[in-house]
Formats: C-alpha cells, sequence, structure tokens
C-alpha cells in the first residue's frame, strides 16, 4: 500500500509543485496519473521511490516511512520499486543482457541465477535475440521493453512508469501498455503517468487527474469525459 | 558478480579517462622517485655523519714543559666528566710510535729529537658528540692549566650537519609540494571519470545500489594508478642505483635493500592513490547529486 498524507513538495525557491496531497492506492491495482505538463505526476511517483522527499506530509510505501527513512533504507526500497522512465534510463554503451541483469548484479546474485532470470525477463519482452546488443543500438521501443525487463527483474510489489510512451510511436506505446496490463495481471502494482490520454481512454484503470500540483476532486475509477480530455490537451 | 561487475567499472574507468590516467601514473612516478632519491641520499648523509661521529676523536695536546704530576692533575680533571666514553693517554714515546704507523718514519730519524707533545685522546658518549657541545668541553678543556690545544673536526662535522638538515627540509618541501600534485592530479582523474558516469551513477542509485558500490571502482581506480606509479618509479630507482653505484660506491646496496625498495615505492603510491581517490569520489558524487 501507497499512501500519501497531507504531501507538499517545494523545490526550492519554487513553492508548491505539489500542494496537500492525500491518496492511497492498494496493492495490485493498476493506476493511471493523468495531467498535463508541469502538473505534478512525475513529482509524485519520484516520492514514491523517495528520488525526493516530501517538504511537508508523509509518503508510506510498504513498511517504510518517509518521516523517518534512513539513507540505506532508501536503496532498500528502490530495490523493491521498478522504475521505467521516459528516456528509459539504460546504460547506452552496456548490452542487453548486462542492463537487464544491473539490479540483480546490486543486489548480489550468484551469476547463474541472473543468466536464468535475465534470459526469461527477456524472453518475456520479446528479445532475447537481442541480448548480446548494445543498449545503444535498439529502437526506441525495444529500449523501453529492456527498461520494463529490468524493472520486473527483481519482482517488485509495485512497477512505476514515469511517461513510458512518451518518446514511442503508436504502436511501440500499445506494445509496453500491454506489457504493463500482463505484469499487473500477475500481481504486481502499475502507476503509470500519462498524457497520452488517447492511449488509455479504453482502459478500466483507476484514474487521478493532477493539476497544477492538485489532485483533482470527483471519480476516478470511470473513464476520462471528453470534454476533460480536450480540456487537458488544449492545456499542453 | 559484484566484483566482476567492480573490476569491469574501475577498468572501464582507467580505459576510457586513458590521458589522465597515464598522465597520473607518470606524476606518481616521477614524485616516488624524487621522494624515495631524496630519503636514500638523506639516509647516507646521515649513516656517514653518525660514523664520523662515533668514530671522533678529540685531542687534548698538553703543554711541553708539563710535568708527570701535573699529567695527573689533567687526567683526574677530565676523567670527573662523565660525557667522556674513553679516555687514553698518549706519551710522548706512543705518539712517536703512531706517528711511525701512520707515515712510516721514525719521527727520531728526521729531527734527532721526539717533538710530539703528550697528548689525551677523548672519545665523548655518542648523545654528546653534537657541535654545541663539542664547543663547550673544547673551551672548558682549554681553561685547565697545562692543557696548550684542542683538535677535533668541527668544521666537517658541522657541514655535515647542516647539508643533512638542509636535505631533510628540503625533501620536507619536496614531499608536500609532490603530495600536492600526486592529489591533484588523482583528484582531477576521478573527477572526469565520475563525471563521465553521472549518469550510471544516477541509473545505479535508483536501482538500489549502495554507496560502496558506486564508489569502489573510482577507490580502485586510484589504488590501481598509484600500484603503476610505484612500480614504474622502484624500476627508475634500482635503475638509478645500478648508474650511480658506479660513481659512488656508498650507494651500493643490497638484494635485501631492493625488495625493501620494490614494497616502499609500490605500498606508498597505492596508499596515495587510495587516500585521495576515497575523499575525491566521495566529494564528487556527493556534488553532482546535491546540484541535480
Amino acid at each position: 500500500m501507497i499512501q500519501f498524507r497531507q504531501v507538499t513538495v517545494n523545490y526550492g525557491y519554487v513553492p508548491g509543485a505539489l500542494k496537500d496531497i492525500n491518496l492511497q492506492l492498494h496493492d495490485g491495482d493498476f493506476t493511471l496519473i493523468l495531467g498535463p505538463t508541469g502538473s505534478g505526476k512525475s513529482t509524485l511517483v519520484r516520492l514514491i521511490y523517495m528520488d525526493i522527499l516530501p517538504s511537508t506530509g508523509v509518503v508510506t510505501v510498504n513498511k517504510w516511512s518517509s518521516a523517518h527513512i534512513s539513507y540505506r533504507q532508501i536503496n532498500l526500497l528502490r530495490r523493491n520499486v521498478g522504475v521505467v522512465f521516459q528516456d528509459f534510463k539504460l546504460i547506452e554503451n552496456m548490452s542487453v543482457f548486462d542492463n537487464v541483469a544491473l539490479p540483480l548484479v546490486i543486489e548480489g546474485y550468484r551469476r547463474n541465477y541472473i543468466k536464468k532470470l535475465v534470459y526469461v525477463l527477456l524472453d518475456e519482452v520479446n528479445l532475447l535475440q537481442s541480448m548480446n546488443q548494445r543498449a545503444s543500438t535498439l529502437s526506441l521501443g525495444e529500449k523501453q521493453r529492456v527498461a520494463i525487463a529490468r524493472a520486473m527483474a527483481k519482482n517488485p510489489f509495485v512497477i512505476i512508469a514515469d511517461e513510458p510512451t512518451g518518446n514511442l510511436d503508436r504502436e511501440a506505446s500499445k506494445n509496453v501498455l500491454s506489457l504493463l496490463e500482463r505484469i499487473n495481471r500477475n500481481g504486481t502494482s502499475v502507476i503509470m503517468t500519462t498524457h497520452d490520454y488517447e492511449l488509455i481512454k479504453d482502459t478500466p484503470y483507476k484514474r487521478i487527474y493532477m493539476e497544477n500540483g492538485e489532485v483533482l476532486p470527483g471519480d476516478r475509477t470511470i473513464t476520462i469525459p471528453k470534454t476533460r480530455i480536450n480540456l487537458l490537451k488544449n492545456q499542453e | 558478480m559484484k566484483f566482476i561487475f567492480v573490476l569491469k567499472q574501475t577498468f572501464s574507468n582507467l580505459w576510457r579517462e586513458r590521458t589522465p590516467v597515464v598522465a597520473t601514473i607518470l606524476t606518481i612516478c616521477i614524485a616516488l622517485t624524487i621522494l624515495v632519491a631524496l630519503f636514500e641520499v638523506s639516509f647516507v648523509l646521515y649513516d656517514q655523519l653518525r660514523d664520523l661521529k662515533s668514530n671522533m676523536v678529540i685531542e687534548i695536546y698538553l703543554e711541553p714543559s708539563t710535568t708527570d704530576s701535573q699529567v695527573k692533575i689533567i687526567q683526574n680533571e677530565l676523567e670527573k666528566y662523565n660525557t667522556i666514553e674513553r679516555l687514553r693517554y698518549i706519551s710522548k714515546e706512543t705518539a712517536a710510535q703512531i706517528f711511525n704507523d701512520e707515515f712510516g718514519e721514525n719521527i727520531m730519524d728526521i729531527l734527532d729529537e721526539n717533538p710530539l707533545p703528550v697528548s689525551f685522546e677523548v672519545r665523548l658518549l655518542r648523545e654528546f658528540n653534537h657541535p654545541e657541545y663539542l664547543a663547550l668541553f673544547k673551551t672548558l678543556v682549554e681553561n685547565i692549566k697545562g692543557v696548550d690545544e684542542v683538535h677535533y673536526r668541527h668544521a666537517l662535522i658541522e657541514k655535515l650537519e647542516n647539508v643533512t638538515e638542509a636535505v631533510a627540509i628540503s625533501g620536507i618541501f619536496v614531499l608536500i609540494i609532490l603530495v600536492f600534485a600526486m592529489n591533484l592530479l588523482i583528484r582531477n582523474t576521478i573527477k572526469l571519470s565520475v563525471y563521465a558516469k553521472r549518469r550510471q551513477i544516477d541509473i545505479m542509485k535508483i536501482l538500489g545500489a549502495g554507496n560502496l558500490l558506486i564508489r569502489l571502482p573510482y577507490i580502485l581506480e586510484g589504488a590501481i594508478e598509484g600500484f603503476i606509479g610505484g612500480f614504474l618509479s622502484a624500476i627508475c630507482l634500482i635503475f638509478a642505483h645500478k648508474f650511480i653505484a658506479g660513481y659512488f660506491p656508498l650507494m651500493v646496496i643490497g638484494a635485501s635493500t631492493y625488495k625493501i625498495l620494490w614494497v616502499s615505492t609500490i605500498s606508498f603510491g597505492i596508499m596515495i592513490g587510495l587516500f585521495t581517490s576515497t575523499i575525491s569520489v566521495g566529494r564528487f558524487v556527493y556534488k553532482i547529486f546535491a546540484n541535480k
């Protein structure tokens, strides 16, 4: 369970990146965080893997609370959270295999175990044939699939996908979304930020709308009303 | 697997930043060579000084008119000094024998008489063999009635002491400058490596890598630079020894000293590398993420 209680984030002299956020995200859910650029979606998800800490309020992720988390515990938390980024954050000069294996190496697993698991993960994302290629030689869609495989490597309880389709074409975006849906069906929570309303319009998942650092009120389990989509699109 | 990963990262850093790495290794090599050479010169000089001091003899010549009873009084006076290790009376006959031993001629055959004065030969305890006490001792003994002259090789000792001191002081001065230069160069190399890999460090942090795993490749990088610098320095010093020993026999060293030379230069190189890289990597990794 992930909980935000009266969370505010201020970036230096710029106050109000997030304003008084109160949210509760349940295990096993697929949650979509929607809103225009600058609305605070990325800030919200960065709080989950404690890349930033709230200025006021408390974020609780399973047993870890931002109120009294140590540097060492942040590392432990991150080993239980998979993160996928818009810019993939792959190590370009490493092979696909090494990129996926990296979180397992950090954890200190044995070579044979890593090898077996990485094969399974790459097979899942349909990239087994490219495992010896350098990450820099892959297409954008393939890079994102590698990033998802890496995020899955340690069987995290939640995958945070921060604009995972932001750099991808329609076909690759659909592939990434269906991959995340498959992961979610296996019991892993997925939190995905996006402003690609077209991509998610027919999905039944919980939606959280954000604007100017605030969560907009209303029932967010229904699909987005057309007027809202147009409104948000116009604001971009 | 973690260990292999750290090694891979270390060698990849060394290869990626090879130009500054080579500069750093050469600086460590030159610095260590100069340092050890200075240390050795100081050591040889100090050794010579110690030998000279421990073998130094003060000669106290008595006036020609001194009678045997006066000699006895003077001897009693000298025996009161507890700074004296050994006191030897040299009669006119013994002095003539010494002359004969040293120059191979009998003084009686040359001059028909023995003009050599009666004297005492004094060796002081080692801790009193320094210029200040020697000067004081000379003044005190010269004031004893019947003593004509007091001699010792003070000019040579003072000169040698001054040179040893100057070498030691300049050695410390050079040491500070060289350690500072090594520190700057290693820091710069580590800084370049960290900046080149800041994206990778960022990714590893997001994946939950601990501080040690992130820093270890850079720390090892410094240690390897220090090791290679120390190794090259040992080779330079051994060649220099072999070359110089032909001209200065004092610089000839044995097999055990060669071992000490290898161990000391390499371990000093590694220590400098480790120390500087550990401090630098902490600072630069922190700086990058503080400014993010």
